[in-house]
């Protein structure tokens, strides 16, 4: 198939319309404009339907909404936006309904600014709402990567019921390379799902609304959940391992922080540098086996590289490390891009110096 | 080989226009490219920077913190950048715009790009001429694929905004390659 020269935004968008989405409900904020603003067209061409919310809360009900009916529902946003939106995430888990939430995340805290970060880790893998809930987070490095992701995300959104978010910083959704898109998905009867509204035969009260539920139904929901996250991360857990094979020092990084820190891991390979990477595709399911798993007696240390101040990924990843070598870091914050030299000389201190 | 180019000035002068011209060119010679915008939140006016990177193998880091071809289009652009081109590199400038310039171990063109393109009938195709001036000093990419690129790109606008666009592109490699 032909590659399009694509800006990821866009990809994401397109991704989504031929991953099946037919309705698009959200709110401007940078970096994420070009999402919305390429649905608002394109999503009518497909017999999709597409609104610009009053707000942000407004708009992940509409996606609440769409999502009960059984259409395939996205919205998306940077980082102020998600946590307005964090209620409406939180009762879709609650549900059970599938939605995918994007977030091209900028610098934060508070309305930080509008250059890229991945400062939305904590948020996106421990709690995008209340109510101790976990979605599955996908973090593409490469647009290609991010399209494939999208395409297929509702799969999992409808297959365990549950919101699914793909989280990509400002660069990546600002950048242009190539992408080739996969075929339209062509939905069947078979894809209108039997819990949605009006396909339940016989039953008189056919709405679909999280009420204050009885105790034990509410707990045994909730242990039902905790179930399904064990099997994400049996399932579901999508990771690359980089020359880890004789690696003295690992890299751990996801999204753009991986491209920059490969480029790194090759530059001292050459140099004679035993070192590879771990790349986490799926943040939640975090893929703790790849660094659990790892030779303690040839590792010498793991080095966290994220794009945001303090590392956030750090302790998902000390978890699996069990003090059984160093974990060092090192970032950009506030929408200060990491860059090649600067990740290249952090790493290469750590490895050289014996720090 | 894998080349970055950094285009400078502010909003309205075509500067993501021309990365993203450059970058397509690429593609279309069957080589690798990333083109990565950075602008702030003013609508017009504002600074505007992007980075093209050119390789014949796969693109891992879009993120180079030097550039080998730095193009400032104005004397802002110009004082903000230069100290991001790799020693040995080469820098493009608009010598309408930039009187000043700071380093002597990278190899400066200056191309007084704004007033070829007002010579040409349109201040607006400064960053076309600016194109040509880049294919002339470093044959970076092919003549007829760019032109290919252009004509494609205005034959919708109009017959006339084409041939103007193609007449900057000459117009600019021929001050590119005396240089």
């Amino acid at each position: 198939m032909e590659k399009k020269f694509m800006k990821g935004c866009e990809a994401i968008a397109e991704a989504a319309v031929r991953g099946g989405c037919r309705f698009f409900a959200g709110y401007p904020i940078t970096p994420q404009n070009e999402i919305p603003e390429y649905l608002s067209w394109r999503l009518p061409q497909v017999g999709g339907a597409f609104v610009q919310g009053e707000s942000e809360v407004a708009s992940i009900n509409m996606v609440y909404g769409a999502a009960a009916t059984g259409k395939r529902a996205l919205t998306s946003s940077s980082g102020p936006g998600i946590s307005l939106k964090a209620e409406g995430i939180s009762y879709l888990a609650s549900a059970q309904l599938p939605a995918v939430i994007v977030n091209i995340s900028r610098g934060g805290p508070g309305l930080g600014s509008i250059q890229p970060a991945q400062s939305d880790y904590l948020q996106a893998t421990k709690a995008l709402g209340h109510g101790g809930f976990r979605a599955m987070v996908f973090a593409p490095a490469t647009l290609q990567e991010a399209v494939d992701l999208t395409y297929n995300a509702w799969e999992y959104a409808e297959r365990y019921r549950n919101p699914v978010m793909i989280l990509m910083d400002g660069c990546l959704g600002a950048i242009m390379e190539e992408v080739e898109f996969p075929e339209m998905k062509e939905l069947t009867a078979d894809n209108v799902k039997e819990w949605c509204l009006d396909r339940i035969d016989g039953r008189e009260d056919d709405h679909m609304i999280t009420p204050i539920l009885p105790e034990p139904l509410l707990e045994k929901l909730n242990i039902g959940k905790g179930m399904q996250y064990k099997m994400w991360e049996k399932l579901d857990t999508k990771v690359e391992e980089f020359m880890l094979e004789d690696a003295e020092y690992v890299v751990v990084a996801y999204g753009i922080a991986a491209r920059v820190a490969k480029e790194a891991v090759l530059r001292l390979r050459e140099e004679g540098c035993k070192i590879g990477m771990v790349r986490p595709i799926t943040l939640y399911p975090f893929p703790k086996a790849s660094l659990n798993n790892l030779d303690y007696t040839k590792v010498k240390g793991v080095i966290d590289i994220e794009m945001t101040i303090p590392a956030q990924m750090r302790e998902d990843i000390e978890l699996q490390v069990k003090d059984r070598c160093p974990v060092y870091e090192y970032g950009r914050s506030g929408g200060m891009l990491l860059d090649d030299d600067g990740v290249y000389e952090a790493i290469a201190k750590i490895v050289k110096g014996g720090e | 080989m894998k080349q970055s180019f950094v285009f400078s000035g502010s909003g309205g002068q075509g500067i993501m226009s021309a990365g993203i011209t450059l970058a397509q060119t690429a593609i279309a010679m069957q080589k690798h490219s990333t083109f990565l915008p950075e602008y702030g939140p003013e609508q017009r006016g504002g600074s505007a920077k992007c980075t093209v990177i050119i390789s014949d193998a796969e693109i891992i880091s879009p993120l180079p913190k030097k550039c080998d071809t730095l193009i400032a289009m104005n004397e802002l652009a110009y004082a903000k950048f230069i100290g991001d081109v790799k020693e040995g590199g080469t820098v493009v400038v608009n010598s309408s715009r930039v009187k000043t310039t700071a380093r002597d171990d990278v190899k400066t063109i200056s191309v007084p790009v704004d007033d070829v393109a007002l010579e040409l009938g349109n201040v607006k195709v400064a960053n076309t001429v600016l194109i040509g001036v880049l294919i002339g000093a470093t044959g970076i990419i092919s003549k007829d694929v760019v032109i290919a690129a252009l004509s494609k790109k205005f034959k919708e606008k109009s017959p006339a905004i084409m041939e103007l666009n193609i007449a900057a592109i000459e117009k600019g490699i021929e001050l590119g390659s005396k240089a």
